[in-house]
């Protein structure tokens, strides 16, 4: 291996240095953005941009707002989330400091999971946030709601987001990566966001989550199919 | 003194892009104490050279050899400008497994930045980022240090404190390898020469006393052989 | 590969193109001619015996760049980078093909251009995957990079289908094809499945013909790129 790859430093097993190194650079990621805040502060805009032209896109006598509701969250998210994930490798372009990364006895995929949960815990903080000015805009009644459709959040995001992230490596290479990430993308978001607003609809309309067992298990699925492919193929996407 | 185990060798190292041979068989060896300076023309591959040895590329045909880890400080700083001195050097250090905070602060001291310690990098001037990204390329201790066109862009203070910190790290018994066009400033430091011309290196052998006109000359030598 | 067995391979492969289209021709007379007409949806029906085939090459042609991809990144020949990204190309050839027969044959039918069917849908996403393929190849500029990182969407791709698949199956349970419409419906009456089969062998010889003419072209400019660095150093 052309690499420094020293497998362990210390005495600590190989696995716990990989994740110290991976929260170290999560904690980096997001320290650095804390202190901007310039992606965040879009995203969030951008978000409740969307919720709210969504709203008013349509008849409000022929289309109620419960109707359009699943639809208008999950474009929000998904399109908040892909203006932060050019973010996270855009910033080790600047003065190549994943050089400086890369220099140091890291395996890549410690790389990728803390690249990972820095964009979760972004588009998180976006999701957050707007999920009470969704339920404010559009009126609907989240009391017993809350714990699913935070789950199916959390489950659709985490595979849009392990994509993005790979996705990301890539095309911040190239002139246009704002315009390829979402082209690159969206193809991916089928499955999961579909699953999502299928979910997102029963949950809002107050009915059991048995009827849509197959989108929940199609979602499981995915995120165990693509966090594993993202994790496997990040390693090709790093100059060698 | 019988001559040091090489800490660092390249055998027939091979790098291209697409078609073109960027390195078209590099040899050398470096040991401990050794500073070796790489000249050649830009485009001749030098980074190109120093990235293979450093191990963030992989090298096409031959192999490189290294006994001991490898320091890199490349003409861009590896640093994060929205971090402070310390961050960035706590946050490499953490990378290596080292206790960040200590380490850091010894280099911060050892590099004369501790005063900017919690100052953030974009408010550094070259000479200062230049430090610092020789601080976090030591953060390790490598055996081995790499640099590409250190004194680009310093003052003279800047460039005195560089040459100092590489004159000590030589007398440590680290080996160092310098890409540079700048002959003159490192004569101080260096104890061999290598010419590297359109991808191979056409000549590597001790300084011998020799000054930076005559380097010169010697690279105009190897030059016109074609 | 030298320039004369590429230029070799490239006469090669247009000459099984000819072949392949002689044969389409063949497909024609007899789907129109001498094939009965469908009871249901009439003479409309008839387009059935190119789309499914073009449908099934699109999907062959993009499996093939999905495992070169994997065998790509396993063994770094930068021939097979060649081959995926000449298959993904005339993948994306049949799928516009598949895409367009579908609304065509849709629209006599029920009245409407696109209908949301399981294939349709499917076939156009993959298809989209693939322009985003092509577009980040020709944003490219290192080989080995480009090479490298059209093998990560290739891969992607590949573990993508099933689910794309399942997503809009899981769809349409919930909103079902009318029920006249039975396109891959293997209870084809003798004559209908000849034809069908007939149809598929051109096809896939088809496919075999452009992917021969695109991978010669791809070596031949490799080449080409060759030569230029060289009288450049």
């Amino acid at each position: 291996m052309p690499r420094n790859w020293l497998a362990a430093t210390g005495n600590s097993p190989p696995v716990a240095d990989a994740l110290r190194q991976a929260l170290a650079i999560a904690g980096k990621d997001l320290a650095i953005e804390w202190r901007t805040k310039t992606a965040l502060v879009s995203s969030l805009a951008f978000a409740i941009l969307v919720l709210a032209v969504l709203f008013f896109a349509r008849d409000p006598t022929a289309v109620s707002a419960l109707d359009i509701a699943p639809g208008a969250l999950w474009v929000t998210f998904t399109f908040a989330a892909m203006i932060g994930l050019n973010r996270a490798f855009l910033l080790e372009r600047e003065n190549r400091a994943m050089d400086g990364i890369l220099l140091a006895p890291v395996p890549p995929g410690a790389v990728f999971f803390g690249k990972l949960a820095a964009n979760l815990v972004f588009v998180g903080t976006v999701e957050l946030v707007s999920l009470p000015l969704f339920v404010l805009f559009y009126d609907v009644g989240l009391e017993r709601g809350l714990l699913p459709l935070l789950g199916v959040t959390a489950m659709a995001t985490l595979a849009f987001v392990a994509i993005g992230t790979l996705l990301s490596s890539m095309v911040v290479r190239t002139r246009f990566a704002e315009l390829m990430l979402p082209l690159l993308l969206l193809p991916f978001l089928v499955p999961p966001v579909v699953g999502a607003v299928q979910v997102t609809a029963r949950i809002l309309a107050e009915r059991p989550l048995s009827e849509v067992a197959g989108w929940l298990k199609l979602l499981a699925a995915f995120d165990i199919a693509f966090v594993t492919a993202s994790t496997l193929l990040f390693r090709a996407t790093l100059e060698e | 003194m019988p001559p040091a185990e090489p800490v660092l060798r390249a055998r027939d190292v091979v790098r291209r892009f697409g078609h073109r041979r960027v390195l078209a068989g590099v040899s050398f060896s470096l040991a401990p104490g050794e500073a070796l300076l790489l000249v050649g023309p830009n485009g001749a591959g030098k980074t190109t050279l120093l990235r293979v040895l450093a191990g963030l590329l992989r090298a096409h045909g031959g192999a490189v050899e290294r006994r001991g880890s490898v320091g890199l400080v490349a003409h861009h700083s590896m640093l994060y400008d929205a971090l402070t001195a310390r961050e960035n050097l706590q946050f490499f250090a953490r990378l290596h497994g080292a206790d960040s905070t200590r380490r850091a602060d010894e280099l911060l001291d050892r590099m004369g930045l501790s005063a900017w310690a919690d100052e953030r990098v974009a408010a550094f001037s070259r000479g200062m980022t230049q430090r610092l990204a020789i601080a976090r390329a030591l953060l390790h201790e490598p055996a081995i240090l790499l640099l590409d066109e250190p004194l680009t862009g310093l003052d003279d203070r800047s460039s005195e404190q560089v040459l100092d910190v590489l004159a000590e790290l030589k007398r440590r018994g680290r080996a160092l390898l310098i890409a540079s066009h700048q002959l003159a400033e490192l004569m101080s430091v260096v104890t061999a020469v290598g010419f590297l011309i359109q991808g191979t290196l056409r000549a590597v052998e001790p300084l011998g006393g020799r000054d930076a006109a005559q380097l010169a000359g010697r690279y105009r030598e190897l030059t016109a052989r074609g | 590969m030298t320039r004369d067995r590429a230029q070799a391979l490239a006469r090669r492969g247009s000459l099984l193109t000819a072949a392949a289209l002689l044969g389409l021709a063949g497909v024609y007379v007899r789907a129109l001619v001498f094939t009965p007409i469908e009871r249901f949806q009439g003479p409309a029906q008839k387009i059935f015996y190119v789309h499914a085939p073009a449908a099934w090459s699109a999907l062959l042609a993009f499996a093939v760049t999905g495992l070169l991809s994997v065998l790509y990144l396993w063994l770094r020949d930068r021939r097979l980078d060649l081959v995926a990204a000449a298959s993904a190309e005339v993948g994306l050839a049949f799928s516009v093909v598949m895409l367009t027969t579908g609304p065509i044959w849709a629209k006599p039918i029920w009245g409407t251009w696109w209908t949301w069917d399981a294939r349709l849908t499917s076939t156009l996403f993959i298809f989209l995957l693939f322009v985003g393929y092509q577009v980040l190849r020709g944003a490219m500029v290192d080989p080995d990079v480009r090479a490298r990182y059209s093998a990560v969407i290739g891969i992607l791709g590949l573990v993508l289908v099933p689910f794309i698949h399942l997503t809009v199956y899981l769809f349409r349970t919930l909103h079902p094809d009318p029920v006249v419409m039975k396109p891959g419906s293997p209870s084809l009456p003798g004559e209908m499945l000849v034809t069908l089969l007939v149809s598929l062998g051109v096809f896939t010889l088809l496919y075999l013909g452009f992917l021969a003419q695109r991978y010669a072209l791809g070596v031949l400019r490799d080449l080409q790129d060759e030569e230029a660095s060289r009288a450049l150093s």
